[in-house]
């Protein structure tokens, strides 16, 4: 509960935020909402569980698909319908592929989701009559209609609010996961997996509710992704995507719960940085991303956490000189 | 029967490169049990290079032997500079490093060459059809097939019958052993390393004038050779052969015959050799 107290200062401030900025930076925040809620779900699954996957993009696009396929076709689709659509379907997809796939550990396994993903993609682009391949399909936000009063999605604001409320208060519940027996079992398992099998646990159920989870996770982030953008096309599900998530995650530090966050925030603003600058901005992207793997394998939040150590054993040294 | 036959000998064309780029593959991770994603524009690279050394020099064999040469010391540089640093942090720093070179190379390639499809063009013999058991047939095609097999041939060769096989071989079983030895295993891990990836810019030079040259051509041949190390069994040598064979054929009757579910049927075997035998058909139990 204290550590609660200690966030809410963040939560009036990103309440705050719109008050006070531009519509550019509200949406560029949307943003970086929904990316936060991807590097969560990605973080849980390699951070916290040890899972390297390369096709986490498979189930963002999933639930993104999803939510447009189903506005698309279903008139009079409501928000909510069509977001717990997007995310019940990725949570399927992860069950289907974590089944599959969870027997295979390490290299194999990686090679694994990178293979499925590469599936998921080549069935978004020849199933057009579907997806409508490489055109993509557009999305019209719908209303939200509470009876007394309708929300206008279409606004930037409304939608900035709508989505922290849900998004935010997922990731506030994935934190809170962290902390259940499940998640402590999920950490458990990572640190001696032998005995926790011998304390009775099956750690592969709980790997596979793990996968399942953050491959919902991912789909209601990507659901979100086609409401805010009005528009998914194959990017959505391809290896870029998983690129994203994978640079959002290490720049931020995988390990750490808010790590992904900060790095979402660092992610959305650099790349708008870098496109503005130049047009080989991924170039620069995946740059980056070979630099922090090679000289920050911790990420922005373990840089953080040295400082206060740093600042100290600075301060020591200057106190020693001082006082020789 | 002479679609048949037509299809059974594409199937073997694409089988050839598909041995080319997966056997450096799999050794690699026999070795040192690192996954390399970026393998496969180890190949796209290939191709562009051959590109601009037949632009430049218009000699076809002076590009088949340059742009390996050259993948070699990229190969080389890459092992002994970045994977090398990360080896400490552990197995998944490892591939995130080699994803992330993936994705740099491929940006690189967009830059220097452009998006668009290159052709490359192929003269003099190579470029003729012969005529073999009643069909015509592209020269070409068996040329690819045929280096595939002299290139198989030379590695087995070298890896049963000279010194430097055995040491390879025995560091693909236990290369703290053959350190032990007295080996430096550092060193033929940069080697071997090299040698993969001149071996995929080899196929890369030679896929070149069979498919277009552009920068999603890494991504659409290293899920076959995913698949291909996955139905085989990672680390062996046999494997690769024998499932580069399957799904060489399975791509070229799959496209004849299903041309909607193509893809499908290369997943359905690799879903099926996982259930029944995770390990692949060659692959040694973990």
């Amino acid at each position: 509960m204290n550590s609660l107290v200690r966030k809410a200062p963040f939560l009036i401030l990103l309440v705050l935020f719109p008050f006070v900025t531009g519509k550019y930076h509200v949406s560029l925040l949307t943003e970086v909402v929904i990316f936060a809620l991807f590097g969560v779900s990605y973080n849980l699954l390699l951070g916290y569980g040890n899972l390297l996957s390369f096709g986490h993009a498979m189930f963002f696009g999933l639930g993104a698909y999803t939510t447009a396929v189903v506005l698309h076709h279903i008139p009079g689709l409501g928000f909510f319908p069509a977001i717990l659509l997007g995310t019940g379907c990725a949570t399927l997809g992860g069950l289907l592929v974590g089944f599959l796939i969870l027997r295979q550990k390490g290299a194999s396994f990686a090679l694994l989701t990178l293979a499925f993903n590469a599936l998921f993609y080549a069935m978004a682009t020849k199933f057009t009559f579907i997806t409508h391949g490489d055109d993509g399909l557009s999305v019209i936000r719908p209303k939200i209609d509470f009876g007394i009063f309708t929300l206008n999605t279409s606004d930037v604001v409304v939608f900035y609010f709508v989505t922290l409320a849900i998004v935010g208060a997922v990731i506030l519940l994935s934190w809170y996961f962290t902390g259940t027996a499940m998640g402590k079992t999920i950490t458990l398992m990572c640190e001696n997996e032998e005995r926790m099998k011998f304390l009775g646990y099956s750690t592969n159920t709980t790997r596979l509710t793990l996968f399942t989870l953050t491959g919902g996770l991912a789909g209601l982030a990507g659901s979100f992704y086609a409401l805010f953008f009005c528009f998914v096309s194959v990017d959505a599900i391809s290896i870029a995507m998983t690129t994203t998530v994978l640079l959002i995650t290490f720049v931020g530090g995988i390990g750490s719960f808010a790590g992904p966050i900060l790095g979402a925030f660092v992610y959305i603003y650099l790349q708008n940085f870098l496109s503005d600058v130049t047009d080989r901005w991924q170039l620069f992207m995946g740059l980056i991303f070979i630099a922090m793997v090679l000289f920050v394998p911790g990420g922005i939040s373990k840089l953080l956490q040295d400082m206060p150590a740093w600042w100290r054993a600075g301060h020591q040294i200057n106190a020693d000189k001082t006082g020789e | 029967m002479k679609w048949t036959l037509i299809f059974f000998m594409h199937g073997l064309t694409y089988a050839g490169l598909l041995f080319l780029v997966s056997s450096g593959l799999t050794l690699v991770f026999g070795m040192m049990n690192v996954l390399n994603f970026a393998h496969a524009t180890f190949y796209m690279l290939g191709a562009y290079l051959s590109w601009t050394f037949l632009r430049t020099t218009d000699n076809f064999l002076f590009s088949l032997l340059a742009a390996p040469t050259l993948l070699f010391f990229i190969g080389v540089f890459v092992e002994r500079f970045l994977l090398r640093r990360v080896h400490v942090l552990g197995h998944v720093y490892e591939l995130l490093l080699t994803f992330g070179l993936a994705y740099v190379f491929t940006e690189l390639v967009k830059w220097i060459w452009g998006t668009n499809p290159l052709a490359v063009p192929i003269t003099g013999f190579l470029a003729q059809s012969v005529n073999l058991f009643g069909i015509t047939y592209p020269v070409y095609r068996l040329f690819v097939f045929f280096s595939a097999v002299l290139v198989g041939l030379l590695m087995a060769l070298v890896l049963y019958k000279t010194r430097v096989g055995i040491i390879i071989r025995g560091a693909v079983d236990d290369s703290d052993m053959v350190g032990a030895l007295g080996i430096n295993v550092p060193s033929l891990f940069m080697a071997t390393f090299g040698f993969g990836a001149a071996l995929s810019g080899f196929a890369g030079v030679i896929a070149g004038p069979l498919l277009t040259t552009f920068p999603g051509m890494g991504d659409a041949i290293l899920v076959d050779a995913f698949v291909v190390i996955v139905v085989g069994g990672l680390g062996s040598l046999g494997g690769a052969v024998f499932a580069s064979l399957i799904i060489g054929e399975l791509q070229s009757f799959g496209v004849l015959l299903f041309p909607k579910f193509s893809l499908a049927l290369i997943y359905l075997l690799m879903a099926v050799v996982l259930v029944v035998k995770p390990s692949g058909l060659f692959g040694r139990q973990p």
